[in-house]
């Protein structure tokens, strides 16, 4: 028998194979490994164990297989069109399903939050009767129920997106434009205006509201720290773009900065120097 | 009456030859066709985007639709091309026609190669082209409308873009050389492509058995694990589109040396379908 | 560089071909410890019935297997080498060409990749087309080609590097008559040019008409190797042809041939042979229309 297989030459081809690949194997290990140390970097854990009851197993080897792009894409269409409806247990499961399946796009964690603190209190509303037959108290009782879903939700995502202004912004108007938590929304709005890329406008919103709030020499403190900062002509040496000069509003600023000298009475010799 | 004595050394020219008539072949056989229907599902599935009302995540959508058709019809083109035009060879033939003539085996086996990879990287060129073309104009329409989403200038880093086409034809090309080695010892067209679609999954799921290797507790079983995660290649590491998607540069030394990963591979398994092949009895 | 050739155009000494099938060790013997010499110049016919290892010698000889004992040798050199295909052309069995090329571009082709120069391979390519008949069809895809077609665009492919030796496997095959025919002339023509044909062929007669010597292989064994004359000729009789005789000079014949101690053994009325007749009553075909 043993003779016999060694004449065998599909065998030994076999074999010479399998070697060969697995000596190549070896030694490109070290010369494969950085980069894919890099695409690992780019791949937030995939909880498979949230997701298996959701999941088929075509679509369990689709998002191990290196797709999770596009089914989280899949995904989200499929919530627009169950949010479409109306259908609210669908629409909240398929929001957690899409960033469970890739939680690096940011669009999905907005528009997810916003679907839950705006949309489903509005469905919630028109099924218990409407605005005009529901009680206020009621009202706001489920405003509040759905944005601490949302601002869970939303902290949720600091997780895979540490550094976002996009999401304070997210909830400073959660807290705003819902909860009418003014003092919470500032917070947020500072928090927001402190990270790398936040839009110029969350530093002017947080002042805005302070003023809101009464607190005046807090807001007149922040805008005048804030307006050396601000870009105020064009500089492309420096990097500075026609946008975002526009943005930064600079004279908008200044001119809040004059209106609270007026409100806080400050003198002309105390009033703050460009 | 004379003879010719010479000796015949190995000849790029001649593993051209073949590859020349192994592209043609695909094209007389209208395999470009059905990148037309590519093109119309992707401007479709672009139009669908809109309808949605993204905003600026829509060229997001547009990418991992285009990436990913490129990635599945990608990857069957190559495997169907492949067995099918090694298998039209050996059915029809004309293998044996051709191999009658002073060529060496190698100069077959790569030149089948090059012809398939070159019908592969049209493939690759036209759908990237197309997506960019598409994305180009997407993003016009949407910086246009919603400046404010543009503050930092365009998204979509289309360079990036371009390099991320580059890789999935590096990657086609290592499965078309694994395509190439199963077609060089199995006997049917049928075999080489699913065997081919198997390999395919295995290698996309090859960093599973790497990672799963600290955990597992038998010796024989650990090793295995190890053995597999050392046979197959890596083809998650090709897919830059997935894990960077539109925004994110690539880093050019990370682009190189997945480049390189892809042409060893190449030439190895290139190498040892002809070994394969060289023992095979026409 | 090219020389006078002193060696055979094929050489086999003691070959033998086993086939693996399986894990098993089970083997197919398909030719065994043959050892065959076909000189240059000569056409060599192959006989045997299916199976008894006619094709697994050809593709010893073109390199295409290897011989599990034994050595052949193409002009002087081992048969495994690359080039000792330089100065071979071969046409398969029913050949099936690259359907999608013209006539034209698969000769071209295999011209290339015979290494025939640039420079002369348009004349060439031209030449051998012509040569086969198929100058009007060179433009059309080889899929439209009759089988009588496939077979010489197979012939003008394997000439266009100008080879010494050349093989044909069944080049009649599912070729009507009129084809057959034809490649009977071809192959006479290249001999007349001094080639080594080694031609296999299940028309006997045919082979007997155009082949110079023969050998029969059966389970993979020579049996019978010679000169088709030697071969095939009684030397020891003879047939006259005379017009037709009444009984009576028949038997004044028959006394003659007596009272000189020889014999009469038959009288027969001559049959002209059915594919002469056949050829004679059927039109031949244009160059380059189908033959089939």
């Amino acid at each position: 028998m043993k003779s016999k297989l060694i004449n065998f030459r599909p065998l030994w081809t076999g074999v010479l194979v399998a070697t060969v690949l697995v000596v190549t194997g070896v030694v490109v290990r070290p010369f494969e490994e950085p980069a894919w140390v890099f695409v690992r970097s780019k791949q937030p854990a995939l909880k498979l164990d949230s997701l298996q009851g959701a999941l088929g197993q075509g679509v369990t080897v689709g998002l191990l297989g290196g797709f999770r792009a596009i089914v989280a894409d899949l995904f989200w269409i499929k919530t627009n069109s169950v949010w479409e409806d109306n259908n609210l247990p669908a629409t909240q499961t398929f929001i957690k399903l899409v960033t469970a399946v890739d939680p690096r796009p940011l669009y999905f964690w907005q528009n997810g939050a916003r679907m839950i603190a705006y949309d489903m209190p509005n469905w919630r509303i028109t099924a218990g009767g409407g605005y005009d037959a529901m009680p206020k108290a009621q009202q706001r009782l489920i405003d509040e129920e759905q944005s601490a879903i949302a601002l869970k939700y939303l902290n949720e995502a600091f997780g895979y997106h540490p550094n976002s202004a996009l999401l304070y912004v997210e909830i400073a108007n959660v807290y705003l434009n819902r909860l009418k938590d003014n003092e919470s929304a500032a917070e947020a709005y500072r928090m927001a205006s402190m990270q790398p890329n936040a839009p110029f406008y969350a530093a002017r919103i947080y002042p805005e509201l302070l003023r809101k709030m009464g607190r005046n020499a807090e807001a007149y403190a922040w805008l005048k720290q804030l307006y050396p900062t601000l870009p105020k002509q064009i500089d492309h040496a420096k990097g500075v773009t026609e946008f975002e000069v526009q943005s930064a509003m600079a004279p908008v600023v200044l001119s809040r900065i004059r209106e609270l000298e007026q409100e806080l009475n400050i003198p002309e010799s105390k009033a703050f120097t460009p | 009456m004379s003879i010719t004595h010479r000796s015949v050394p190995f000849s790029l020219g001649r593993l051209g030859i073949v590859a020349g008539n192994t592209f043609l072949e695909a094209v007389r056989q209208k395999l470009f066709n059905f990148l037309l229907l590519l093109a119309v599902a992707l401007v479709a599935s672009a139009q669908l985007f809109r309808e949605f009302n993204f905003g600026s995540s829509e060229l997001k959508f547009i990418s991992d639709f285009g990436f990913g058709a490129m990635v599945f019809f990608g990857s069957t083109l190559t495997i169907a091309a492949t067995a099918q035009l090694f298998f039209s060879e050996i059915e029809n033939r004309t293998a044996l026609t051709i191999l009658a003539k002073p060529i060496w085996r190698t100069e077959f086996i790569f030149g089948k190669f090059l012809g398939v990879f070159a019908v592969v990287g049209v493939f690759c060129a036209l759908t990237t082209g197309l997506l960019l073309a598409l994305l180009y104009h997407r993003e016009n329409v949407l910086m246009a409308a919603n400046a404010e989403a543009f503050e930092q200038g365009r998204i979509i880093h289309y360079g990036d873009l371009v390099l991320m086409g580059v890789l999935q034809w590096m990657k086609f090309g290592v499965l078309a050389a694994i395509t190439l080695l199963i077609a060089s010892f199995s006997n049917t067209n049928l075999y080489t492509v699913v065997m081919g679609f198997f390999v395919l999954v295995i290698c996309h799921l090859q960093y599973l058995a790497r990672d799963a290797y600290g955990s597992v507790a038998s010796l024989p079983l650990r090793l295995l694990v190890r053995l597999l995660g050392y046979v197959f290649p890596n083809f998650q590491v090709f897919n830059l589109a997935d894990q960077i998607g539109i925004g994110a540069g690539i880093d050019p030394a990370i682009f190189l040396r997945v480049a390189g990963y892809a042409l060893i591979y190449i030439a190895v398994i290139g190498g040892l379908a002809v070994y394969s092949f060289r023992n095979r009895e026409i | 560089m090219t020389n006078p050739n002193p060696a055979p155009a094929i050489e086999i000494t003691g070959l033998t071909k086993d086939f693996s099938l399986n894990l098993r060790g089970i083997k197919l013997r398909a030719v065994d410890n043959l050892t065959l010499s076909i000189p240059d110049g000569q056409v060599f016919g192959l006989l045997g019935p299916n199976g008894s290892g006619k094709s697994t010698t050809i593709k010893i000889i073109l390199g295409l297997l290897e011989p599990t004992v034994g050595e052949c040798k193409v002009f002087g050199t081992p048969s495994g080498r690359v080039d000792s295909r330089l100065n071979v052309g071969y046409l398969p069995e029913a050949p099936y060409f690259y359907r999608y090329l013209s006539g034209r571009e698969l000769v071209r082709f295999y011209g290339r990749i015979c290494g025939v120069s640039s420079k002369i391979l348009p004349d060439r390519v031209r030449e051998v087309i012509d040569w086969v008949g198929l100058s009007a069809a060179a433009h059309r895809r080889v899929g439209t080609y009759s089988k009588g077609m496939l077979q010489r665009i197979g012939l003008a492919q394997a000439l266009v590097h100008d080879p010494q030796l050349i093989i044909l496997d069944e080049p009649t095959a599912g070729v009507d008559p009129v084809g057959s025919a034809e490649i009977s002339e071809l192959i006479l023509k290249l001999k007349k040019q001094g080639k080594t044909v080694l031609i296999t062929s299940h028309l006997l007669a045919q082979i007997e008409d155009i082949c110079d010597r023969v050998a029969i292989l059966d389970h993979g064994k020579l049996i019978l190797e010679g000169d088709v004359n030697e071969l095939v000729g009684q030397r020891d009789r003879q047939s006259l042809i005379v017009d037709s005789l009444p009984p009576t000079e028949l038997e004044e014949l028959r006394g003659w041939l007596a009272a000189r101690g020889h014999v009469l053994n038959a009288v027969e009325q001559p049959r002209t042979r059915l594919d002469q007749l056949f050829l004679s009553k059927v039109s031949r075909p244009k160059k380059g229309g189908d033959i089939t």
